[in-house]
């Protein structure tokens, strides 16, 4: 699919903004799940980037993170995950667990999981709000591994095309103890309606 | 020595000596071809089985049914010959746990490139595929020597 | 007598925290699933005073789930506890026959009043 530049920029406005409002719900869900420690927001930036672009979005691609995938239905379909530096994860399950892990069992793994549940659904919770529709997340999954694997796999299993449209939204906490990043990839057949949803079709 | 990174779709072929090098394979799979003798070697970081949503395909290495032909055009002009070529390959594993719906693309890319390669008639002589670990592939065109890196343990010879 | 709970979330993080909150008021944690299937089997095993539902989980989901132990026991008390906050799953499991939503993050005060209010 391709767009003129002028549109191009307008859509990606649009879904800066979404990622703005998603992010801000996110975000403060993981704040209250740290027991209101505060959360500073990157802004979101709303790309069309090549996919080998992408995979610094992460890092660098043999550095060690904590993903969360979920799938989207709904009115909007897309992929959303969550990514966190080893360092975060570490942080994030040391608060949550009262022990820094030294390995990851299913414990860790399943708490990493409900973490990336709370933070995305969140998100998607205000998106359906702002767009007046449903959205499903799917069971999250969970990875442990090298940032440029991570992401591959996450977009392998979106099936992209050469270009991807992302929503990115950084987060940290004030001591820089724990950040991360939100990433959303909206199906580019799903863009449309999307906009539409938001009155914004004829544009 | 000359280091080459091959990325997600890329086909890069080296005759003599250099290296070829893929990383961050989680479901992708660095598959490799190799003539000993005329010492030319190839690398291709598929990404998935084939190209289901359609549409034009600038990049064969991309996908698993396109890549085989591809690195044989490639390194054939380079002086390889095909009935000398033999393969390895490593990737297609699935990093995620739980999730219902998670997709198994690396085994798709696996069984997709196998039968690739017996179709084309090349041996596949090793491979490190599967499992739940990324993995990083270096391939030495000089020596033809093949490691594999998972983090947090040794590199392993394929 | 301690009022029963039965726990319902696919995450034995998420499972561990409820059971936390709710065996520090005097509850009793009788069983725990971690999908819709098996809540509605230890439900009909267990028949415990109460149940915590999530809604997003392998096999079957929470509404589902509510669905069917509302059908094989009228009087069950469910509450959901999803990060799902979305009006119109609220609306549908209100409907299915939940007594209250609570959206995750919870606060534990906000469980302990919805379960209190459930068991009247």
């Amino acid at each position: 699919m391709t767009y003129d530049r002028k549109q191009d920029e307008f859509r990606l406005d649009v879904l800066k903004e979404l990622g703005n409002i998603g992010a801000g719900h996110a975000t403060t869900a993981l704040s209250r799940l740290l027991g209101n420690k505060k959360l500073t927001l990157v802004v979101p930036q709303a790309m069309i980037v090549g996919m080998q672009e992408s995979m610094g979005l992460c890092g660098g691609p043999e550095s060690l993170v904590g993903a969360i995938y979920i799938r989207v239905s709904g009115g909007l379909c897309g992929h959303m995950a969550l990514l966190l530096p080893f360092t975060s994860v570490q942080s994030l399950l040391g608060y949550l667990l009262g022990a820094t892990p030294q390995e990851f069992s299913d414990m860790e793994l399943s708490t990493l999981q409900e973490v990336g549940n709370i933070v995305v659904t969140s998100y998607l919770n205000a998106l359906a709000e702002m767009t007046n529709t449903v959205l499903y997340p799917s069971v999250p999954a969970v990875a442990v591994d090298m940032a440029a694997a991570v992401w591959s796999s996450i977009l392998a299993g979106a099936e992209v095309a050469d270009y991807i449209t992302i929503v990115q939204t950084g987060f940290q906490t004030d001591a820089e103890i724990i950040d991360g990043t939100i990433a959303f990839i909206p199906d580019e057949e799903d863009l449309a309606k999307l906009l539409e949803a938001l009155g914004m079709g004829e544009l | 020595m000359e280091e080459v990174f091959v990325n997600i779709g890329e086909i890069k072929v080296l005759t003599q000596e250099g290296r070829l090098v893929a990383v961050g394979l989680g479901s992708c799979v660095g598959l490799i071809l190799y003539d000993a003798l005329a010492k030319v070697g190839g690398m291709a970081h598929v990404f998935l089985p084939t190209n289901r949503k359609g549409g034009d395909n600038p990049h064969p290495g991309k996908f698993a049914d396109t890549a085989v032909a591809a690195m044989v055009e490639q390194m054939t002009a380079l002086g390889a010959q095909k009935r000398r070529l033999k393969a390895k390959m490593a990737g297609g594993s699935q990093l995620f746990s739980y999730g219902a719906s998670v997709m198994d693309v690396g085994r798709q890319n696996v069984e997709a490139l196998q039968r690739e390669l017996q179709t084309a008639g090349i041996p596949l002589v090793a491979s490190d595929v599967l499992g739940s670990r990324g993995r990083k592939l270096i391939f030495d065109v000089g020596t033809g020597q093949v490691l594999v890196f998972v983090i947090g343990q040794e590199p392993v010879e394929l | 007598m301690a009022n029963t709970i039965l726990v319902v979330d696919d995450t034995a993080f998420m499972r561990m925290m409820i059971k936390n909150v709710v065996q520090k008021h005097g509850y009793q944690v009788i069983g725990e699933a971690g999908d819709g299937e098996e809540a509605i089997a230890k439900y009909k095993e267990l028949r415990p005073d109460l149940v915590t539902m999530d809604i997003t989980m392998p096999k079957l989901d929470g509404i589902s789930a509510i669905k069917a132990i509302m059908e094989f026991d009228p009087n069950a008390k469910i509450i959901v506890c999803s990060a799902m906050g979305q009006k119109a799953m609220v609306i549908e499991a209100l409907k299915s026959g939940a007594k209250d939503f609570l959206v995750k993050p919870f606060e534990a005060d906000r469980v302990i009043e919805a379960l209190q209010k459930a068991v009247g």
